[in-house]
């Protein structure tokens, strides 16, 4: 058993961190089930050797992972608030439980992306040549993404929706790579949660 | 409701003893279904009151673990489980053995 105290803090972050992502009256509830579970497996005499145990966990974390998300977007879509329209919205200020992934996955996207345009540009230098007309439409491509996702998110983090806007579009590629790494803040429901359909 | 694969197989569980108490990791080995599928469907489920939860009252010779959530059909959520069980296409796999059994005590199936 010596190998599972290091995996079960482990563990414990993981769930913390999946339960930031669930609306604020579901967290506390959450993470005690979850962690409650947690123990259950580290303590399943089933799973032999005890190692395996320590695996199991991991998998349920990635899991738990998956699931707050998907738990996230059954929640009922909370009211817009007071004084948002489509474009000006409360940032939302959450803990920054995995910035630092985010902060590392953007700045190397973003670094894929230049080394891309730079080969691209150093092997065909001519402005009119369809390798250059095609980087513009990729650009355009993918401000129009962004801001396309803004203006459907319900909120976003850190900035308020307007700045994020600006940002994508005056900083093409890495306004929308810092507005996807850091700003997104998932999906929002698409559909409200149907009521109970009777088979 | 949509009868998936993972959704049949925790229904099975589930109806099997409606009374009986099951957490989530007892749902996860029984079902075979990874924690990422199987609490959004629980989830799911409850809102739609097919089945509710509570707390494990926190007995004194737990041994310090936490208190489980345990979950459960409701009496509606059985009803509703039979019936889909009972539709169920009977060629799914090696779980045939439940899908010829007749459905039993549905009164009122008729919703």
């Amino acid at each position: 058993m010596s190998g599972t105290r290091p995996v079960q803090r482990l563990a414990e972050r993981l769930i913390r961190s999946a339960c930031g992502r669930l609306p604020a009256d579901e967290r506390a509830e959450r993470l005690r089930e979850w962690t409650a579970e947690l123990h259950a497996i580290l303590d399943d005499e089933s799973l032999r050797p005890s190692w395996l145990r320590g695996l199991r966990a991991l998998a349920f974390c990635a899991g738990i992972s998956r699931a707050a998300r998907q738990l996230s977007r059954l929640a009922p879509a909370s009211p817009r608030p007071a004084g948002s329209s489509r474009w000006r919205s409360g940032a939302l200020r959450t803990g920054p439980n995995d910035m630092a992934v985010r902060v590392a996955v953007g700045i190397g996207v973003y670094a894929v992306v230049v080394a891309g345009v730079i080969a691209v540009l150093t092997t065909h230098p001519d402005p009119r040549g369809w390798p250059f007309l095609l980087l513009v439409a990729l650009g355009i491509g993918f401000d129009g993404y962004c801001l396309a996702d803004i203006a459907r998110a319900s909120q976003v983090r850190y900035l308020p929706k307007w700045a994020w806007a600006l940002i994508c579009l005056t900083q093409t590629p890495a306004g929308g790579i810092a507005y996807l790494c850091a700003g997104r803040v998932g999906r929002t429901p698409s559909a409200p949660p149907g009521p109970a359909r009777q088979p | 409701m949509k009868l998936t694969g993972p959704l049949e197989r925790v229904l099975r569980v589930l109806v099997a003893d409606p009374a009986a108490q099951h957490y989530g990791y007892d749902l996860m080995k029984a079902a075979r279904l990874p924690s990422g599928t199987l609490y959004p469907m629980l989830a799911r489920l409850q809102q739609d009151g097919l089945v509710d939860s509570e707390w494990e009252e926190q007995r004194p010779d737990a041994g310090g673990r936490p208190p489980r959530k345990y979950y459960r059909l409701t009496a509606e959520g059985a009803r509703v489980a039979r019936l889909e069980l009972a539709r169920a296409p009977a060629a799914r796999g090696p779980s045939r053995h439940v899908a010829g059994r007749p459905a039993h005590g549905m009164p009122g199936s008729a919703t």
